[in-house]
């Protein structure tokens, strides 16, 4: 009788716990769910993303000496200067449990909206999530084309996407081909024809890799090897042998931080030549991709949104990530530079809305135009497509293809190479080998 | 032509570290028909130990494997004596559910203390130097060294089991466990030291590993898959069976580039087309699912 | 009829039990009209789903003794089937429901008559080999969209749909899965005394002479695992409408695989109620343990240490899990 009926008491115990909603608290503030890898193999990336955005959240809620207009109030004005809280949570990278934790935050933390996720693959669940309950999110650090193709009513993203990133590459070779690039004298293009593409296998990994045939294919490129990758490989030998074997002359890479430094590592244990190297950001772009490997990095070319050059060319660009140096002891990255124009634009879109109605969120976000001179990465501002085409996509944004190069200090930077008139410095070609 | 003698090699010398993998757990059965879930784990732990090692007090990694292999031997006798001995007593779904528990509790006290990150070694005497010895051979130091300390701590392994009277002792008990008893040896601190070379033997695979594969929590689960299929390859319980299966399991894992040089001899354009890197470890486990199917002895067992 | 009998007769239990389930189910009917939090619905229609799983795994690896570690495969193809007919050819889950039960039982006879040469350990392991090989053939089929998954556009779709399950509040989930939960309980308490249980039950003591008796014990095992494996692939099929964004990580893995046995394990194998108890105190315990550890990141795994704690000192001292603990003190009160 006993046994039974404590466990009997258990389960009942738990049906109570059950039911104990969780309060909220009002106080003047506008509460924004934000989605982040904070661990697993995205783990650094998720840092610099956080920084980012609290950066931008606390430049929102204060009024600092930056040349731009969220500086320049106190919260958001129309909102009776209501301050912008981030609500962070973690998804580990997992597309299913960040669909759980969008959820969690519509449903019992009543937010605003939702940002996010930096994996194309956990966007897409939550996106999913959000149009579903008609909550508006925006995307500041997720690439992969396909999220903006699917007409959703509730989801923009500010980010430029994995079209116009590679896009940017083809030009490059184009470019390179035809004599434009800084310091490289015309490459005939039979030597840079073939290439070889080797990208993490969930849907940013995918997509990147269609892309790169498709634009090939445009631009009057050969792909002799195409391979998918888990991200969470220990090891990667047998792949880099398989692209050894197709004997490319440009090798192209989507990897993640932890994959993208096993990559190099393998790279340079077969002592792999090719003229050309080059990243779809994400793992080669963060601290630890060039702290990790020191000098082997020169000659790696990365797509970026942000470099620290930028921030002598921009004013604004240069105050905030004076501040941001300040806090955190390095430069803003694409992945902090973007999450805290992410941050910038739900700022931008509530002031303009005047309201945290859904609707009226809507509304803002598919009419506001944010001109390029109020952002710190080096865009001609943010403006959302309306059409069926690419609908929620922010149409000013561009890139940059950067290569790592040492300076004169011995230092490694990251110099801008594309578009060539931005660039900052000679580009090293080719590639010396590993 | 490379591609062939480079996944060959690269496949032997994989083959051999995977041996060392296989040896703990075939001991273990042969010793008393507990399958080890954990397997994986214990050889998780000593990666971790190696790379903590190393780290933390500077010396090079390949020096830290003694560490290793007395972590290994104390966590085998350990999870012996405070765990598994009573496990013996209950019926085979307890063992089964007993140390798949071993198991999850290992992998997720490493996700506690170490966190889910990939971690490497980054610095050594060997790391990032590699011999290239001509057609297309490139054999990274640490491969090597790993390769060539596997076969050496097998035949310790193996000289131990077969030409030492501790050895012979706990052959005998494996053989025939009463009569061992009645002639005196204490069969159940032969199977505490079953445990206890198992898994230092895995411990010390581990930390050869660690040399140029990274380490997670998670990384337990794969290689308890390839030492089963080793094991069932070569026979449960036999030593020599163990390190054949082991390097065919090696060059399994390497078919890969065995697939991408008959496409360039035969020039087929499909066969180009399709990346079988993705396909790896399938191969392993289709090996395995296919020879208990056909041969449950495996190719030297003895016990089925 | 003596099948509608078998169904409902519960004359095993003490009058006490069945007051108290009487309840449980009385709460759990009332439960979404009541206040509650979202996170308390998805905790529970968790809890339905993995009930399912469990006591599915349960007819197989507890009953008859083989214990598979390889259900997510199952799982996968409902779920796959149903998401790839939904998003194609717009199928009516419940046409997508069978469809894939009878490719998850064909699969289920492909592996499952060679599989049941070995028993034990060796079964087991392979079980997982054969699950592993399924997920990475799935990981690289465009068909089923590879490692990027396949998303359900709810767009297409006007919620409260019922013929696609496609609902934008969970509480309709909640119903459909309930019912789906009574179904497999009731067949379950039909099952445990039919004559395949029987077998099963004659099979597990000593085969040879089960064999011996005219019962045939692969074909036995295997029609028993056809049986668990059309409860998973029912689950995920539902699953595919619920999450609507699969992938084969999520869905296939081992470590569902592993959760699913688990939770039949840890509370009583070859019992009614053994999974259904083992799933009640496994994910709230899961879930609540992770939402109070938060955005922490220095907890993480501290949940499944504990039921690793919790399944070592089963199979120590106890192998027959929760249920059997309850069984043994009831039978010592009866003597």
């Amino acid at each position: 009788m006993r046994k039974t009926h404590a466990i009997l008491a258990v389960l009942l115990l738990f049906s109570a716990i059950l039911f104990v909603t969780a309060p909220s608290y009002g106080a003047n503030t506008v509460k924004i769910g934000v989605l982040y890898p904070l661990t697993g193999g995205a783990a650094d990336e998720g840092r610099e993303l956080r920084a980012g955005a609290e950066l931008a959240a606390e430049i929102a809620n204060n009024i600092m000496p930056i040349d731009m207009d969220m500086a320049r109030r106190a919260g958001i004005s129309s909102l009776g200067g209501a301050k912008i809280e981030l609500i962070f949570k973690d998804h580990e990278g997992n597309p299913t449990l960040g669909a759980d934790q969008a959820k969690k935050l519509i449903l019992d933390d009543k937010v605003a909206g939702i940002m996010g996720c930096y994996q194309s693959s956990v966007t897409k669940a939550v996106s999913a999530v959000c149009e579903q309950y008609g909550i508006p999110m925006i995307n500041d650090s997720s690439t992969s084309p396909a999220l903006t193709q699917r007409e959703l009513q509730w989801f923009w993203r500010t980010t430029p996407n994995d079209f116009t990133f590679t896009k940017d590459f083809f030009e490059l070779l184009k470019g390179l081909s035809e004599g434009k690039v800084k310091g490289v004298p015309a490459v005939p293009k039979q030597q840079i024809v073939k290439l070889a593409s080797a990208c993490e296998k969930t849907e940013w990994g995918s997509q990147v890799s269609e892309t790169i045939d498709a634009f090939a294919k445009q631009y009057g490129f050969e792909v002799k090897r195409a391979l998918l990758y888990a991200a969470k490989s220990p090891d990667l030998s047998s792949e880099v042998r398989s692209l050894q074997t197709a004997k490319p002359d440009a090798m192209l890479f989507a990897c993640y931080a932890s994959d993208a430094i096993l990559m190099v590592k393998t790279l340079m244990a077969q002592k792999v030549s090719a003229k050309i190297v080059w990243g779809q950001d994400a793992g080669f772009e963060v601290r630890e991709f060039w702290t990790t490997l020191g000098d082997d990095v020169v000659g790696i070319l990365t797509r970026t949104v942000f470099a620290p050059k930028v921030a002598e060319v921009k004013k604004v660009s240069g105050q905030v990530n004076a501040i941001y140096k300040v806090k955190h002891g390095q430069d803003l990255s694409g992945a902090s530079a973007r999450a805290f124009t992410g941050v910038q634009a739900w700022v931008e879109v509530l002031q303009k809305a005047g309201s945290t109605k859904p609707e009226a969120i809507q509304q803002a976000a598919n009419s506001i135009s944010i001109p390029g001179d109020q952002l710190i990465v080096p865009w001609a501002g943010i403006k959302f497509a309306s059409g069926k085409e690419n609908k929620g996509q922010n149409e000013l944004g561009s890139g940059i293809i950067g290569q790592y190069q040492k300076d004169k200090a011995g230092k490694i930077v990251l110099e801008i190479i594309y578009p060539f008139d931005l660039a900052t410095a000679n580009m090293i070609y080719p590639f010396k080998s590993f | 032509m490379d591609i062939l003698t480079g996944s060959l090699v690269a496949g032997l010398l994989i083959g051999m570290v995977f041996a060392l993998v296989a040896l703990g757990l075939t001991i273990i059965f042969g010793m008393m028909d507990i399958v080890n879930f954990a397997h994986g784990e214990f050889l998780m732990i000593g990666m971790y130990t190696a790379l903590i090692v190393a780290q933390t007090t500077g010396i090079d990694p390949l020096a830290a494997i003694p560490a290793a292999a007395v972590v290994g031997f104390v966590l085998g006798i350990s999870c012996y004596y405070g765990f598994v001995k009573y496990l013996l007593r209950g019926p085979m779904v307890a063992q089964l559910l007993g140390t798949f528990g071993l198991m999850l509790l290992l992998r997720n006290l490493a996700l506690l203390f170490f966190g889910s990150a990939d971690r490497t070694i980054h610095s050594g005497i060997l790391v990032n130097r590699a011999f290239d010895i001509g057609m297309g051979i490139i054999i990274p130091a640490t491969k090597l060294a790993a390769a060539v300390l596997a076969v050496l701590s097998f035949a310790g392994t193996w000289l131990l089991m077969n030409r030492t009277r501790l050895g012979r002792a706990m052959r005998a008990t494996a053989l025939n466990r009463q009569g061992a008893r009645y002639m005196g040896i204490p069969t159940e601190r032969m199977n505490a030291l079953a445990w206890g070379i198992g898994g230092a033997t895995v411990t010390v695979a581990g930390a050869l590993l660690v040399n140029f594969w990274s380490v997670t929590p998670f990384v337990g689960l794969l290689f308890t898959m390839i030492a089963f299929a080793i094991v069932a390859m070569g026979g449960f319980g036999s030593i020599p069976g163990a390190f054949f299966a082991g390097l065919l399991v090696g060059l399994i894992t390497e078919f890969p580039g065995f697939w991408d040089f008959t496409a360039y001899i035969t020039g087929s354009s499909w066969m180009a087309g399709i990346s079988m890197t993705q396909f790896k470890y399938t191969g392993v486990y289709l090996a395995y699912f296919l020879i208990m199917i056909v041969r449950p002895r495996g190719l030297f067992g003895w016990k089925s | 009829m003596e099948i509608l009998k078998k169904i409902f007769d519960f004359s095993g239990s003490p009058r006490y039990g069945l007051f108290a389930t009487g309840i449980a189910g009385l709460a759990f009917l009332l439960f979404p009209i009541l206040p509650h939090s979202s996170f308390s619905m998805s905790t529970i229609i968790q809890f339905f789903m993995f009930s399912l799983y469990a006591m599915g795994w349960n007819t197989i690896g507890g009953f008859g003794g083989q214990v598979d570690l390889g259900q997510a495969q199952f799982l996968g193809i409902g779920a796959y089937t149903t998401a790839v007919m939904m998003i194609r050819w717009n199928t009516p889950f419940w046409v997508s429901l069978p469809v894939g039960m009878s490719l998850a039982v064909a699969w289920s006879f492909v592996i499952g008559y060679p599989l049941f040469r070995l028993r034990g350990h060796y079964f087991a392991i392979a079980s997982i080999a054969a699950s592993l090989v399924l997920k990475d053939i799935f990981d690289a089929w465009s068909f089923v969209g590879a490692s990027r998954g396949l998303e359900i556009p709810t767009t297409r779709y006007s919620s409260p749909d019922f013929l696609h399950l496609i609902f934008t509040q969970d509480i309709y989930y909640y119903y459909v899965i309930f019912v789906f939960f009574l179904l497999g309980f009731f067949f379950i308490n039909w099952f445990r005394r039919s004559r395949l249980a029987f077998q099963l039950r004659a099979i597990k003591s000593n085969e040879e002479a089960a064999g011996s008796l005219g019962i045939n014990p692969r074909w036995a095992k295997i029609k028993t695992y056809a049986i668990a494996t059309a409860f998973v692939s029912t689950v995920g099929s539902f699953h595919a409408c619920y999450i609507k964004n699969i992938e084969t990580d999520d869905t296939m893995g081992l470590d569902i695989s592993i959760m699913i046995a688990l939770m039949a394990m840890l509370g009583g194998m070859g019992s009614l109620w053994g999974p259904i108890i083992g799933a009640g105190i496994l994910i709230p315990l899961k879930i609540y343990i992770k939402e109070w550890l938060g955005a922490r990141a220095g907890l993480v795994g501290l949940d499944l240490v504990i039921y690793a704690a919790i399944i070592m000192f089963i199979s120590a001292l106890e192998p027959r899990g929760i249920w059997g603990i309850v069984e043994k003190v009831r039978r010592r009160k009866l003597a």
